[in-house]
């Protein structure tokens, strides 16, 4: 009974801790919204973009550039950027863009948990700093225990080498453009190296006291460094997107800062933030998952029941506010070029996006089943029963309007099949209103998942309770009623423009509910009544949810990662460098998706590799009994 | 639970009655704030004034 | 073991789920633009007007928003007769071209295309005045003037108008097929018929001032012809690194010389020299 106590205690101590991160990263996300809210006034864009040639800092009146350069003494020279033919190419006998895309997928993948994992895992041993508990330490410690090799893979992955050879003009090109930059990158990665060695190896020697804070620094630093190389490889990817800092043929007129500040690049910076956490909670999720059903030993069992629930936990949070993102992305590519984000949504690239709901439906059941699956840990949880069906179904059926396909690109003779470009019972589903609705009510259903979870062993002993159940329960229903007025009336009988902004309420309404459960319920549960909960009871089958977790993220950034390079089209650097290469077309979504289930496999080889390298370091060889006994002879 | 149970059945029908308002009036003024920071007024009855 | 065989089953069978769904849906490819070799000499106006169509359908990337309501984001010009539209256009206050015929207004709208905004497809906030729609010419669509041209004769003949452009001259062809492989793999462009278009066409605006002797990348032209003889224009367009203006980078490209027909050197350098 004690041991119950101690770990029901523990949990909810880190899920208030949690909650707090959470709060704060919605608050974050408030303001990245907020910054969509204020762009769409009028100059917004305009102000917000500066477009190629004509770059100048915020704030100030444009200045032409030659201004500053003829003022100079030391000229910079102009470059154009290189046109290519095919025959600058390298042939190397199979389609270099697939060698590269595997190369750079691994490299991002690798890359994307190595930087995700020391962000929660300080998270993590902050937590046990705060409430003393030392298995949050120890969690932590093992958390970066299996993901230490991963830094290796990242850095062999790296693929410079491959790009160089195959696309020596794009990445000559690259070179002039980033310049000092790479100077820059490869110092920061001596830096992350250093930090990350002293953090991991240094965890023991660095325990307790004040050197525990040093320690908390260290990693501090770890993930500093680790964030700017993130961010820096991020305006590699958005400059090739939407250059900036450059003028109409390519040749460099802005300073570094302003070839890296893009239009696009703190969208992405935040989009990847986000999703790297996902990403990373999902993978180690399922090394907990796999180590759990690999023993039988009921210890062993509730602690890994536990490292996986915290990796389920972190991996859905940091999923939720993920469209949001997204969203803010897509307007940005919208006003950035017209051109370019019809490409995405509205083009043959639109396909796409069923396949993209696919796996974010895959995600969400998944991470739904695996929190009703682990109710059955808490005695409390059978008040919450009957609301799992109600949260079932709104999920399906969201999950149903959202893969109905808008009308893309038909022939004539579907076209006339269909008796116009739109099913006539179906259209209405198919367009962007029904989806936002879908989407928004996923999400909040998927919270109430959460919310309900984390109630399921507790009973709330302040004397509001009531009132604050009213109060939570009428956000619900209000706001889930708003989401569906917001989009059928704005999105089906009013003009475009309102038709857009309403999304933005609808969004800014799954918000406030987040918020508001957040809020509501750390000070409602504050010294609870804490009802026995049991970490290992939960069925075998639920663990491959979190299976299911890391092969649709993994999938799911694949996917995204073709869409991102595709909307450039035939272009290296979109307006300012063709792609002549005999891959300058956008391959089928059947071939993208032979190619992401190729790196997906071999992702999950060389994850597979990094656990099995993490377990080495535990493992001991009994020392052979007939050396021993020859060595006492 | 057992909280609850002190609460009379009148006063939880109010508490309901003023969480559902209290909610009403939020996502409403919600609404027209979101819609306002975008430059697309809201009339009264939440029809676009634009 | 056991347990390693059924996670790695299980998750990559999930994956191969995943593969099958995008094996389901329709598969295109999105084929860069070809370049598309026209025998001008041989060209006739139906060739022309279908040669619009496809530039319209395909790289001109006009249906990506000219399309019918409700995905359509533009006017849906596939189902208007624009010669008819223009005339109601060109009348409207609100226009601020200087066209007075259907071909001048489509292809202004198609490089200016703020010069006049349809009500309700303006920018948001900009109440009509700014065009969401980006200028044909330039980069990422980069059509040509006889692409442009190609464009109008479809727009005018799909609703049974009179093609009013004319069909690039052969002689104009046999110079855009000489200045084709010098192109270094561009789009065969058609040889300038006045010294304006071959400004348009080398791009001479980008770095240059053509109106007045503000310094972009490199000096204003407005009254070059002041500053420099004929022999020295052409020196500079022919080999601009012999002498730079002071004050500017060396930023000019190199290659016009191979780039260029006589015909349009000789037209920039009078063109410039009158510049005065």
């Amino acid at each position: 009974m004690r041991s119950n106590r101690q770990q029901s205690i523990r949990r909810n101590g880190f899920s208030n801790r949690l909650g707090w991160l959470l709060s704060l990263l919605a608050v974050l996300l408030t303001f990245g919204v907020s910054s969509v809210f204020a762009d769409m006034g009028i100059g917004g864009a305009e102000q917000r973009i500066a477009p190629i040639g004509r770059v100048h800092i915020e704030g100030q009146d444009f200045i032409p550039a030659v201004d500053s350069v003829a003022s100079e003494i030391e000229e910079p020279e102009l470059i154009a950027a290189p046109r290519t033919s095919r025959k600058d190419y390298p042939n190397i006998g199979v389609s270099s863009r697939a060698v590269v895309w595997i190369l750079a997928q691994m490299h991002l993948f690798f890359g994307a948990l190595v930087l995700a994992v020391p962000l929660f895992v300080l998270a993590i041993e902050l937590v046990g700093v705060a409430t003393g508990d030392e298995r949050y330490d120890s969690m932590a410690h093992e958390f970066m225990k299996i993901s230490l090799t991963g830094f290796s893979i990242t850095a062999i992955f790296g693929g410079s080498l491959a790009l160089f050879l195959l696309y020596p003009d794009f990445m000559g090109y690259m070179m002039h453009v980033f310049g000092a930059q790479w100077l820059v990158y490869a110092a920061l990665f001596f830096l992350e190296s250093f930090f990350l060695y002293t953090y991991y190896y240094g965890w023991n020697a660095m325990r307790y006291g004040n050197m525990k804070w040093v320690h908390l620094s260290l990693g501090l630093l770890l993930n500093g460094a680790g964030m700017t190389i993130m961010v820096m490889a991020n305006s590699w990817a958005t400059f090739m997107m939407a250059p900036s800092g450059v003028n109409e043929v390519g040749a460099v007129i802005g300073n570094i800062w302003e070839v890296m500040k893009g239009p696009l690049w703190n969208p992405i910076n935040l989009h990847r933030f986000i999703a790297n956490i996902g990403f990373g909670g999902a993978v180690v999720g399922a090394y907990a998952a796999y180590k759990f059903l690999s023993t039988k030993d009921m210890e062993k069992r509730a602690h890994y029941d536990w490292m996986g629930y915290t990796s389920n936990f972190i991996a859905i949070l940091a999923f939720l506010p993920l469209p949001f993102a997204g969203y803010w992305l897509m307007a940005e590519i919208y006003a950035y070029s017209q051109q370019m984000g019809i490409t995405a949504m509205g083009g043959i690239l639109a396909w796409l996006f069923i396949v993209q709901a696919v796996l974010i439906g895959t995600i969400l059941l998944a991470g739904n089943y695996y929190l009703w699956a682990g109710m059955s840990r808490t005695e409390g949880s059978k008040r919450y029963k009957p609301f799992i069906g109600f949260i079932a179904f709104v999920l399906v059926i969201s999950f149903l309007i959202w893969v109905t396909p808008h009308t893309l690109m038909l022939s004539a003779s579907e076209i006339a099949q269909l008796g116009g470009s739109h099913h006539h019972i179906l259209g209405p589903l198919g367009i962007m209103p029904a989806k936002n609705i879908a989407v928004n009510l996923m999400l909040i259903v998927t919270f109430l998942s959460f919310q309900l979870y984390r109630r399921s062993d507790k009973v709330a002993t302040v004397s509001w309770a009531p009132i604050g159940n009213a109060l939570m329960v009428a956000i619900y229903v209000v706001a889930i009623v708003n989401i569906i007025f917001l989009g059928v009336y704005f999105g089906y009988f009013t003009n475009t423009v309102y038709k857009v902004g309403s999304s933005v309420a609808q969004v800014s309404s799954t918000l406030v509910v987040i918020i508001a459960g957040i809020v509501i319920d750390s000070l409602m549960f504050k010294n609870a009544k804490i009802l026995p909960s049991h970490w290992g009871r939960i069925p075998d089958r639920a663990q491959y949810a979190l299976f299911a977790l890391p092969i649709a993220f993994t999938w799911l950034m694949g996917l995204m990662g073709y869409v991102r390079s595709s909307v450039k089209t035939h272009w290296h650097v979109y307006t300012v460098m063709k792609d002549n290469s005999p891959d300058n077309f956008i391959p089928t979504i059947g071939y993208a998706g032979n190619m992401i289930t190729i790196v997906t496999v071999l992702f999950l080889l060389f994850v597979l590799f990094m656990f099995w390298i993490a377990s080495l370091s535990g493992t001991k060889q009994p020392k052979p009994e007939t050396v021993a006994e020859g060595g006492v002879a | 639970m057992s909280e609850e149970n002190k609460i009379g059945g009148a006063v939880l029908l109010v508490i309901w009655i003023a969480a559902l308002s209290i909610s009403l009036v939020a996502f409403y003024g919600l609404d027209h704030l979101i819609m306002n920071m975008q430059g697309l007024p809201l009339n009264a009855d939440l029809t676009p004034a634009g | 073991m056991n347990v390693f065989f059924k996670t790695m089953g299980f998750s990559i069978g999930l994956a191969l789920i995943f593969t099958l769904v995008t094996q389901l849906l329709p598969q295109v490819e999105g084929e860069a633009p070809v370049e598309t070799k026209v025998d001008l000499s041989s060209l006739t106006m139906d060739d022309f007007v279908t040669m619009g169509e496809d530039l319209f359908m395909n790289k001109g990337t006009c249906t990506l928003c000219h399309k019918p309501p409700p995905i359509g984001r533009a006017p849906d010009i596939q189902s208007m007769d624009m010669v008819s539209t223009v005339a109601e256009r060109l009348a409207d206050e609100r226009y601020q071209g200087e066209s007075k015929d259907a071909a001048g207004y489509i292809l202004e709208s198609m490089i200016d295309p703020s010069k006049f905004v349809v009500a309700g497809w303006g920018k948001k906030g900009s109440n009509d005045t700014v065009s969401p729609m980006p200028a044909v010419d330039k980069a990422p669509i980069q059509l040509s003037v006889m692409e442009m041209d190609a464009i109008i004769a479809y727009l005018q003949a799909k609703d049974g108008n009179e093609v009013t452009v004319s069909l690039p001259s052969p002689e104009a062809a046999a110079e855009a097929a000489a200045a084709a492989p010098a192109a270094g793999g561009g789009v065969a462009l058609a040889s300038a018929a006045t010294a304006e278009e071959a400004l348009g066409k080398y791009a001479c605006s980008a770095c240059h001032a053509m109106d007045s002797e503000d310094p972009l990348v490199g000096p204003g032209l407005a009254t070059v012809g002041r500053r420099l003889s004929e022999t020295e224009i052409r020196q500079s367009i022919v080999d601009p690194a012999a002498v730079i203006a002071e004050g500017f980078p060396p930023a000019m490209p190199a290659d016009f010389a191979e780039k260029m027909t006589v015909k349009e050197l000789e037209m920039l350098v009078q063109h410039l020299a009158e510049k005065k």
